[in-house]
């Protein structure tokens, strides 16, 4: 599991991001004690680092030099200064990555993500299997036994959103959110759509009744 | 100043000066003295005095020129008392010193006015970026209610950005130090930011949106361009026709990069689009539906003009309105 510290001054908007990145699997580490952070990240050894700037008694800019030296985490700058500036500053101080609030919570996450990734910190599933189903993300194909079928990104997004949820319903405003978040800027017809296609070629893998609909509810794999 | 300028000025000294001549004249001749010898008098002082108000006239005339061109040549016209060149004589340094005296009370009020101008602008600064801490908060907080509690209050917190937003950004625009930063950036990424910051209102009112050919860089500061076609993108919601749907595409001319947001929209009548730029300007589109600002277009127009992006509007009543911006 890997560990985030997060150094945030808002008590609110801490714990609730502590509580977040726990139940996205991750294991989150609070500072609440704003002095010396440098040698509480040494001691924490943390994988990644989520830095407000604005904290009580420094900057978030001159202490990003500090965490630079005391421990090799990326360190991604979540703020709410938003100037072009203020990123450049944070970006040549050597922070991985610079977030500006209020964030949407899904792009936090991609981003978080995308930097532990990037450090060779995370595996990212290749494949994701459900229902008897093997989906082949970066190959952008699925699987049932020997049949293979190329799906196009909106399906691949569909069905990867619907096998992350196996088993529960997953509403149609759940799935055009998920698709959003990948920019895929779709509307409701165009998912229906999309979900006709997919099923067609689920049929062709011999698993034809796979997506079912819930009526008023969403969809379910 | 023409000659006639200067005659009229000084009308009344050459009618005292003709007087005083013709009584002088009269007295000569009544004393005694030859016809002829006072005739000669007169040419005489008539030319001396004619060829002292020409040279008088030509200086007058260099002198006000000079300080014209002073003048013109300021980039700020109020300091003009603190420019001028030494006074010639006790008249005009006294003028002088009466001017100067009303341009330091006037460079008084203009910088105590930017200074309040920057004080409120910092103020507003300091604000948004306060208030975007219990959004966040917030919004982390809401991501616990059950999903339709949580779409809802997460359009309602989106809303409540897209303000401060603007606050923010007409704190910028008006301010006269921009500190916008140009530099090489990414459509696709600018495109990206713009809708995800606008989604919940995007998706709650069915729009669909289609990017094309996004994979250009230009030169521009990332989050004002954001804003912009933020601003674009919550119109083409707000204004939205029965299957909303809106395009953004990029295309090269030349040296300059089109950027085009087009909706399919109810458009804008051809008697306000001149005017769609204009602040607080809300149009009949607006009157009939509420929440128009009247903000959003002129912001967009005040950010472009000051980072030299040319913006442009096309649209047609029914069928959809085109925003373009043109990168250099």
């Amino acid at each position: 599991m890997q560990k985030i510290m997060i150094i945030e001054d808002d008590p609110a908007t801490r714990e609730e991001l502590a509580l977040l990145l726990e139940n996205e699997g991750y294991f989150p580490y609070t500072v609440t004690a704003f002095t010396d952070i440098p040698a509480q990240a040494a001691r924490a050894c943390p994988d990644l680092i989520l830095l407000d700037i604005g904290l009580p008694g420094c900057d978030g800019f001159s202490l990003c030099a500090g965490l630079r030296r005391a421990v090799s985490a990326p360190v991604i700058f979540v703020t709410s200064r938003d100037s072009g500036l203020d990123e450049i500053r944070a970006l040549s101080l050597g922070g991985d990555d610079y977030i500006t609030k209020p964030y949407n919570i899904p792009v936090l996450l991609a981003r978080v993500k995308a930097v532990l990734r990037r450090s060779g910190r995370a595996a990212e599933p290749e494949v994701i299997e459900a229902g008897g189903l093997s989906l082949h993300l970066a190959k952008g194909c699925v699987s049932a036994g020997e049949k293979t079928a190329a799906l196009t990104r909106n399906e691949l997004q569909i069905l990867a959103c619907l096998m992350g949820h196996a088993g529960e319903i997953v509403s149609r405003a759940d799935l055009i959110e998920a698709l959003w978040d990948n920019q895929i800027y779709i509307d409701d017809n165009t998912l229906s759509v999309n979900v006709t296609r997919l099923r067609g070629k689920l049929a062709g893998l011999g698993q034809p009744d796979l997506i079912k609909t819930r009526r008023g509810m969403g969809y379910q794999l | 100043m023409t000659i006639t300028e200067f005659l009229s000025d000084r009308l009344r000294r050459f009618v005292l000066w003709a007087v005083f001549a013709a009584v002088t004249a009269a007295f000569l001749l009544l004393t005694g003295t030859q016809s002829g010898i006072v005739l000669l008098l007169g040419i005489v002082w008539a030319l001396v005095v004619i060829g002292v108000q020409t040279a008088d006239f030509l200086r007058c005339r260099l002198r006000l020129r000079e300080l014209e061109s002073i003048m013109e040549g300021l980039d700020r016209k109020y300091l003009f008392s603190e420019c001028v060149p030494r006074a010639r004589n006790a008249y005009e340094r006294r003028l002088l010193e009466l001017f100067c005296r009303a341009g330091r009370a006037m460079i008084g009020a203009v910088s105590d006015a930017q200074a309040a101008q920057r004080e409120y602008r910092e103020y507003v600064e300091r604000w948004v970026h306060e208030i975007k801490t219990p959004i966040t908060a917030a919004g982390l907080i809401c991501r616990s209610a059950d999903s339709e509690m949580r779409r809802k209050l997460t359009q309602e917190l989106s809303q409540i950005e897209a303000h401060v937003e603007r606050a923010l950004f007409y704190a910028r625009a008006e301010s006269a130090e921009k500190d916008f930063v140009v530099c090489r950036a990414s459509l696709a990424e600018i495109a990206a930011e713009a809708v995800g910051r606008h989604r919940s209102l995007l998706i709650q009112n069915g729009v669909r949106v289609e990017t094309e050919n996004l994979e250009q860089t230009v030169h521009t500061d990332k989050k004002w361009t954001a804003f912009m076609l933020g601003q674009l993108l919550q119109n083409a919601a707000r204004y939205r026709s029965g299957s909303p749907v809106v395009t953004l595409s990029a295309r090269q001319l030349g040296a300059q990069v089109l950027l085009a947001v087009h909706d399919n929209g109810i458009g804008i009548p051809a008697h306000e689009l001149p005017r769609v730029f204009d602040r607080g300007f809300t149009g009949s589109n607006g009157h009939g539906r509420g929440g128009s600002t009247g903000m959003g277009l002129y912001l967009c127009r005040r950010l472009a003009d000051c980072m030299a992006v040319g913006l442009q509007i096309d649209s047609e009543e029914g069928k959809g309105t085109t925003v373009t911006l043109i990168f250099h």
